[in-house]
């Protein structure tokens, strides 16, 4: 059984009970309630289906129910696993090709039409829609809030890392997980809110109504005056030949499987994108014991934080600027990868590539905002604001406080006479305010007593670590005269080593000079020590080079920070350089020999739905003089589960590709539902079983 | 001034295969479309069935017509436009139905279309798993089919333009300029045309476009919904009609596509008159309810997608089909009352018999459907 077991983080349940189900007929045990497609991957089952158009093997995708790659036979019924809770004795076994309905003829008895009303709806319990959410029913409001997890807190969830921003207004040097429940508890207070977990909006309706899918088995109708859309973002997929290959999916669906549902899901990752989720894959992977190979990018600078990037890199990843990925090859799953430099062009440079051996591919490309409901609500002129990554792609900090704005903006739309604080915008901007100059380190001297070395010398949105330091012996330095600045350590400081558990980039040490030649070190460490007082660990500097061997003094934990902190004696020259311990080694991301590599870049599969490839696209579009996206439909484009949520975003390269210009080219029309749900659901039946 | 054997307005249902008959037998051919692409304006939202089993003479011989071209357009010209011949069946609950129907047949098989009353045995063989509580029988056509509605406007398409029509889309039809009872140009927001024959192939939009010319054509949309589920295994035949009216809706209809997806659309009542294409929260449960309830295997689907497409009704219910008396060079060919898509290719190649052959054989479908008709009696199939 692949699960994590121990984790420096995330508390593992004890007292799940545990049920035996069946795949093809072989007996296997997993958690009742989780996740069937999570079960069968804790059991090493990866491969879910076979394509019906392409006759190749399908895995999870997705793990959040908006496509149907990860469909099951499930005791008879064809259903999405990885909304589909275990239960005991489920008889499982992979879809082939298209679904044989089950003969279930009973007759329709009972069944309703189930319709709600509430002022204001709101799509999304995330970060942004939690707080509009409390703002509204501060303001009496009555607000019903849908969220397809089973938790509220959206991606907070799945974040184990401590959050950015400032401490006031966006718990920064909290984690993520911790932020979504103390959200969620601030929202219980309210007894003006209804709150659907594991619910989806399938469509917003011309007579100002939506469609909740509840629960994944019923159906309401909602009847609202004004609407919020705060759905959060989608990942943007990427084209290469193998990227329909069980294993291939995105940063969301491995946090998912890892994070929420504690599964050791793979052995060895491989990243493609540097942006901060990305980043953060790479430290929830080794986090959860399992190998980050690498990362890379076709930039040629990291598009995430760099004290993330720092961290990652001091932690034993490499990142591979100005790469891209070649091809993912394996029988059945992922087995292989290979990546290569690129151009000035960004084409591949062939020679350059090197083939990794790993058994997933997490696609971490960027995020385009989820504001169809938006866009469509603003058609039908309802009253509608939207917030957090449905109004634009940014950090957790900045969404927590939009969704605040956007509450009041609602309160406003509906009426209520109410200032919205002008300072708020202000903060909002700064939190989202993309990271800024980078400066030259300084050169520090230690003394007898600790002192803070600061390795965070890019701008970006964040202070804790001058709200948490009870001598004010840590400021930013006035450039912006925003939290943007800086922090400069500025002396007398106490050693009491708050700034080095709140700090979400890892990047505040404390050291001092032993003697002549050694120093002392405390080095923060959000791993589970795999070394005890007196052994000698691999220490870095700030992007990872390897310093020396250092000697372990001191291991202790802090609790309410989940954060151990390592002592270390170390050289005195290196004293003030040493800012990580590695925590993989080098021989674990090292890339094969020789590669190899079946490079055939057109084989690549553009929808994930009907498994259409670039080239047939790139034919069809040439063929047929395409110049409407809608009528790609006819080659089954956007006709798929998804509803063209993944491979419009890919669509403008693929008409260029085709010679055609994007901007001569009609865009395709969205049209409801947003996720499919099944008939008996949409009439609320009750069968007797 | 570019002048055209033939303008057709509109690059629908039925402007797009006139278009391919007309230039098949040389005539010059330009079409012109308000919208980006071909089949965007109703077209795209037909459901897919083609019957010849109608209630009048016209349709019976345009829709025979059509599944004889649907039927071979693959052998003929090499694009699979997924015709299947699963048939129609309209199955019967109650004693008037049966009544109706019955006459029907009798008149249907004057015209020796293939469709006969078939007992329960059969119905649940075509359809395993059927509601039989209180069902009578039925009528079932299995000459009748279904086709996809996008490959069948792209293939006409395709071949329109390899015989050489000219499409120009998004080019709006702004007015018409006459000369006595001629039509002496087409004017566009972008150019000025001249043709020996304009036709009106512009459905939901024809009264907009007859006003231009001081015409009442009397085309008056109303909508109605469709959706599509998930595709399953190949599990019932043909297309199922219920005629059975309920509070909030008059007939729905559904089947199985080539793509395994169960196609189906209902007839709101009272109507919902004009060109709102937007869906409401109203249709989903009511039409789900209605075909679970006959058909309770349909449970277990997942419903994909929904959308909204225009009736463009005729008081009457039948299509207006002929030449205008007021303007010699003008044809109307508009008003499908929601068959565009079943009438479109056999009508198109009629229509260039009569336009280009001068063939007389069809006279009596051009009287049925004339404009100038009384508009007095009433479909009974629709």
């Amino acid at each position: 059984m692949s699960r994590i077991h121990q984790h420096p983080v995330l508390e593992i349940p004890e007292n799940r009970k545990k049920v035996r189900f069946f795949f093809k007929g072989k007996e296997f045990s997993g958690f009742e309630g989780e996740a069937v497609s999570s079960a069968l991957i804790a059991n090493d089952v990866h491969t879910f289906n076979i394509h019906s158009r392409s006759d190749t093997p399908q895995g999870l995708f997705c793990a959040n129910g908006q496509c149907s790659h990860c469909t099951l036979i499930i005791n008879g019924f064809p259903l999405k696993s990885c909304v589909t809770p275990l239960q005991e004795n489920m008889e499982i076994f992979p879809l082939i090709h298209l679904p044989e309905i089950p003969k279930d003829d009973q007759p329709l008895e009972n069944h309703r039409k189930i319709i709600e009303q509430c002022d204001v709806l709101v799509v999304g319990g995330g970060p942004s829609g939690l707080t509009a959410t409390i703002e509204l029913t501060k303001l009496g409001f009555s607000v019903i809030l849908i969220d397809d997890k089973t938790r509220l807190g959206g991606k907070l969830l799945l974040q184990t890392h401590k959050f950015f921003g400032s401490i006031e207004d966006c718990h920064a040097g909290t984690r993520g997980i911790d932020i979504g429940q103390k959200l969620e508890t601030d929202l219980q207070q309210y007894s003006n809110v209804r709150v659907f977990t594991n619910s989806s909006v399938v469509a917003i309706f011309k007579d100002q109504k939506a469609g909740i899918f509840l629960e994944n088995h019923r159906y309401i109708i909602v009847d609202f005056k004004g609407l919020i859309v705060s759905p959060g973002a989608r990942e943007k997929s990427l084209v290469f030949p193998g990227n329909n290959l069980p294993g291939v999916y995105g940063a969301g669906a491995f946090q998912t499987l890892v994070n929420r549902d504690l599964i050791h899901s793979s052995d060895r990752v491989f990243i493609i994108g540097s942006g901060n989720v990305g980043l953060i894959a790479a430290y929830h992977a080794l986090q959860a014991g399992i190998q980050a190979v690498g990362i890379c990018d076709i930039l040629d600078n990291v598009s995430g934080y760099k004290v993330h990037a720092d961290k990652i890199q001091r932690m034993g990843v490499p990142i591979y600027l100005n790469h891209t990925i070649l091809s993912a090859e394996g029988d059945g799953k992922v087995e292989k990868i290979t990546i290569a430099q690129v151009d000035k062009q960004y084409q591949p440079i062939l020679d350059t590539a090197k083939t990794f051996e790993v058994d997933t591919l997490l696609i971490a490309v960027g995020l385009t905002p989820v504001d169809e409901f938006y866009d469509m609500a603003v058609d039908f002129r309802f009253k509608a604001v939207k917030a957090g990554d449905a109004f634009e792609i940014a950090e957790a900090s900045s969404a927590m406080f939009g969704g605040r704005i956007a509450g009041l903006e609602m309160a406003k739309l509906l009426g209520k006479e109410i200032q919205i604080d002008p300072e708020w915008s202000e903060k909002v901007e700064i939190l989202k305010s993309k990271p800024g100059k980078i400066y030259a380190p300084l050169n520090i001297q230690l003394n007898d007593s600790f002192q803070p070395v600061i390795y965070c010398d890019e701008e970006i949105p964040c202070n804790p670590c001058i709200s948490v330091c009870p001598v004010n012996a840590i400021q930013l330095e006035e450039k912006l005269g925003t939290i943007m600045d800086i922090p400069r350590y500025l002396g007398d400081c106490t050693g009491c080593g708050l700034c080095l558990l709140i700090c979400p980039g890892l990047a505040i040490t404390l050291a001092r000079k032993l003697d002549d030649s050694s120093a002392e070190v405390i080095l923060p460490h959000e791993y589970l020590p795999d070394f005890k007082v007196g052994d000698r660990i691999p220490v870095t500097d700030q992007t990872g080079q390897y310093l020396e061997d250092a000697e372990v003094l001191k291991i202790r934990f802090n609790k309410k920070h989940k954060t151990h902190l390592i002592y270390i004696k170390s050289s005195l020259k290196n004293g003030p350089k040493i800012s990580g311990i590695r925590v993989q080694s080098p021989k674990v991301t090292e890339s094969v020999s020789e590669p190899s590599f079946n490079y055939i870049p057109e084989n690549g599969i553009v929808c994930h739905c009907e498994m259409i490839t670039v080239q047939e696209l790139i034919d069809y579009i040439k063929e047929h003089n395409i110049r409407d996206v809608n009528q790609l439909k006819q080659a089954r484009v956007g006709m798929g589960a998804c509803g063209g949520k993944n491979c419009s975003v890919l669509l403008p390269r693929v008409f260029q590709m085709a010679g055609v210009n994007w901007k001569e080219v009609t865009t395709g029309t969205k049209r409801p539902l947003s996720v499919e749900v099944p008939m008996y659901a949409l009439i609320n039946e009750e069968t007797s079983d | 001034m570019t002048n055209y054997d033939v303008i057709i307005i509109g690059a629908g249902s039925i402007g797009v295969p006139l278009s391919f008959y007309l230039s098949q037998k040389g005539l010059s051919v330009l079409v012109l479309e308000t919208l980006q692409s071909a089949g965007r304006g109703q077209n795209r939202a037909a459901i897919g069935g083609i019957r010849a089993t109608h209630s009048d003479p016209a349709k019976i011989i345009i829709c025979r017509r059509t599944i004889d071209i649907v039927s071979r357009i693959e052998e003929e010209y090499g694009y699979d436009v997924h015709w299947i011949s699963g048939g129609y069946l309209f199955p019967v609950y109650t004693e008037k139905d049966e009544v109706n129907l019955k006459n029907l047949l009798e008149f249907q098989k004057q015209y020796e279309l293939n469709i006969n009353w078939i007992g329960i045995d059969e119905i649940e063989e075509l359809v395993p798993g059927i509601n039989t509580e209180k069902l009578r029988g039925g009528t079932y056509s299995p000459e009748d089919g279904s086709a996809s509605p996008l490959k069948l406007i792209d293939a006409f398409y395709m071949l329109a333009q390899q015989q050489g029509v000219d499409f120009h889309f998004n080019e709006a039809v702004t007015g018409f300029e006459t000369a006595g009872s001629r039509i002496a140009s087409v004017n566009t927001d972008q150019e000025k045309y001249s043709a020996g024959l304009i036709v009106d192939a512009a459905g939901a939009h024809s009264r907009e476009l007859g006003a231009f010319l001081n015409l009442d054509i009397p085309v008056y949309p109303d909508s109605h919904e469709a959706g599509i589920t998930e595709p399953v295994q190949r599990f019932f035949e043909p297309m199922i009609v219920d005629i059975r009216p309920e509070a909030g809706s008059a007939n729905y209809y559904f089947y199985q596509n080539a793509e395994g997806q169960v196609v189906f659309c209902i007839t709101p009542d009272p109507k919902i008159p004009g060109t709102d294409c937007d869906n409401t929260s109203v249709f989903l449960p009511q039409v789900v309810k209605r075909m679970v309830h006959l058909y309770p295997r349909l449970r277990n689907l997942r419903v994909r997608r929904t959308w909204r497409g225009l009736y463009p009704m005729t008081p009457d219910g039948f299509p207006i089909v002929g030449f205008a008396k007021e303007y010699i060079n003008l044809l109307l060919t508009t008003g499908m009352c929601g068959q565009g898509f079943m009438i479109g290719p056999g009508l198109g190649e009629i229509l260039s018999e009569i336009i280009v052959d001068n063939n007389t054989e069809y006279k009596d479908i051009l009287k049925q459907l004339s404009l100038y008709r009384s508009f007095s009696g009433e479909e009974i199939l629709n």
